[in-house]
């Protein structure tokens, strides 16, 4: 089966590359300092916002506008820090009512950061998480999961 | 209801990759994911085999019949289409080859309105549009390329005979010209465009989330474009007015759509049912489910009452119940009209790789839902 390892897409002059799929998705890549600027103003709002005990605005902040694009590692590990500082200080019998109140696009952005978290369980609270993603996916249904498997804009 | 029940075909010779009826609905062509088609003939309830059509060499991906000129049209992995027509004296059905120019697998394929050309989708980044050619007595095909970048899965044809919608594997849909000179009459103007020469990109749309497309519908008068996703959406585009609207459902992702008319669609896929998305103003959105198999009753057991049960009973597993609450025991792969009009769809059928081919009523959709929710 050593033909399987043949990569056939290099002796294709015109093949469909990860680039071209990422511009397509996303966009033209924004400059790194700038994202991360957004994403550091956003976490000091989002910050202020839980002293405030304003959790809602708190999350639905949180949500916005998150990073995308292959270059911005540091900034989507930051701005998942912030979400999941929001998420944590939900207490698990609220989070129903939450999840409820997110328009669509907010489900699928969180959900996206739900598997983040997961990604890295020493980070965060594997409970809450696990907590939230029942809550999620009782309301978004498996129609969220799969456009987070889908949704070439990562986070 | 008993009348407006869902009438199951069952086969049980394996998944159906492709199902397609002659004009009367008295014979089918189906796929059961092999490299040939079987011709079925109605016989009271059931379906007598009566042909084979056996020519292709890899399996089949999409057969069409066309109502009118009683034509088959197939294509296959093999990269090949075949025109099938019936020999009346001996009544066996003769294949032509097609001239695709393919180097790819074929993957679906559409005859027009008109049934003078078929589109072939491919794994080529192209759509043949074929067309006969008396001079040499051969079907030729003429290549849609640009701005393809990957697999073409899925077709429609508009009702003008001219435009021709495509899903494709690089996440978006198109609307594309396949105007053959010689063979179309200049089309009337329509909100997709006045002038149409061949290959002409009419439209060029993405659903926001990604995933392939799987399928594309134009609407009964052709306005519209409806289109589904691997990330469980369905995009209703209209030209005229430049609304886009993406609905994102919270089931398993749709492989095929159908209009039932202008203001309801099905969709249905990989949650094994048929879905209802309706529009109320200028919204669409997720009206039903079609299948109204009864749920079973949730039995609720706790954890620690099941491994005691599996105890006593030696079972293995905690039940042995595999079945799905719905009709189709698995994915749905194609829905298409049965009966009715294409602005008014009154039955359509459903097959899938449960190997099950269903035919669902909409009378009781139309009236029932509609009472539901106005």
């Amino acid at each position: 089966m050593a033909f399987r390892k043949i990569d056939i897409d290099a002796l294709e002059e015109d093949a469909l590359r990860q680039e071209e799929l990422d511009f397509q998705e996303i966009g033209e890549p924004r400059p790194q300092h700038e994202v991360e600027a957004e994403v550091n103003s956003r976490a000091q709002e989002v910050r202020s916002l839980l002293q405030r005990g304003d959790l809602a605005g708190a999350l639905s902040t949180s949500l916005q506008n998150p990073p995308y694009g292959r270059h911005l590692e540091a900034a989507k590990a930051r701005n998942t820090q912030t979400v999941m500082e929001v998420l944590i200080s939900i207490k698990v019998a609220d989070m129903a009512q939450f999840v409820k109140n997110l328009s669509f696009e907010e489900q699928d952005v969180m959900m996206k950061y739900l598997y983040a978290c997961m990604a890295n369980p020493e980070q965060s609270n594997s409970g809450q998480i696990l907590a939230w993603h029942e809550k999620l996916s009782e309301v978004a249904g498996p129609g969220c999961i799969v456009r987070v498997i889908t949704d070439r804009r990562t986070v | 209801m008993s009348a407006q029940a869902p009438i199951i075909n069952e086969f049980n010779l394996g998944p159906i990759s492709c199902h397609s009826f002659n004009q009367d609905r008295t014979e089918l062509a189906v796929c059961f994911n092999t490299n040939v088609v079987s011709i079925f003939r109605k016989a009271g309830a059931a379906w007598n085999l009566v042909s084979s059509l056996a020519e292709h060499d890899k399996p089949v991906t999409s057969v069409d019949w066309a109502p009118k000129s009683n034509r088959i049209v197939t294509c296959s992995q093999d990269r090949n289409a075949y025109v099938w027509t019936l020999d009346s004296a001996t009544q066996q059905w003769k294949p032509t080859l097609v001239l695709l120019r393919i180097n790819r697998a074929a993957t679906f394929v559409r005859w027009s309105p008109e049934e003078d050309k078929f589109a072939v989708a491919s794994g080529s980044r192209c759509i043949s549009v074929c067309y006969f050619e008396e001079d040499n007595d051969w079907w030729v095909g003429k290549h849609i390329k640009k701005p393809i970048r990957s697999t073409v899965l899925s077709l429609d044809w508009h009702p003008n005979n001219v435009l021709l919608a495509a899903g494709c594997a690089d996440m978006k849909a198109r609307v594309f010209s396949a105007f053959i000179k010689g063979v179309d009459k200049k089309p009337a103007p329509s909100p997709w465009g006045e002038k149409l020469p061949f290959n002409t990109v009419c439209g060029e749309f993405t659903n926001g989330t990604g995933g392939w497309i799987h399928s594309v519908a134009f609407s009964p008068n052709g306005d519209a474009l409806a289109f589904t996703g691997h990330d469980s959406t369905i995009t209703i585009v209209s030209p005229a007015t430049g609304s886009v609207q993406s609905v994102r459902a919270p089931y398993l992702p749709y492989l095929s759509v159908l209009w039932l008319n202008e203001n309801q669609i099905v969709a249905a896929g990989h949650d094994c049912a048929p879905h209802l998305f309706e529009i109320k103003g200028q919204q669409w959105s997720f009206s039903a489910s079609l299948d109204a198999a009864v749920k079973k009753a949730d039995v609720g057991f706790t954890a620690r009452d099941t491994f005691r049960r599996m105890d006593s009973r030696g079972q293995s597993t905690a039940s042995n119940d595999t079945e799905v609450n719905t009709h189709h025991q698995n994915t749905i792969n194609s829905i298409r009209v049965f009966s009715g009009t294409r602005d008014h769809v009154e039955q359509f059928s459903s097959s899938g790789i449960d190997g099950k081919l269903i035919i669902w009523s909409t009378d009781n959709i139309a009236k029932g839902l509609s009472n539901l929710h106005l």
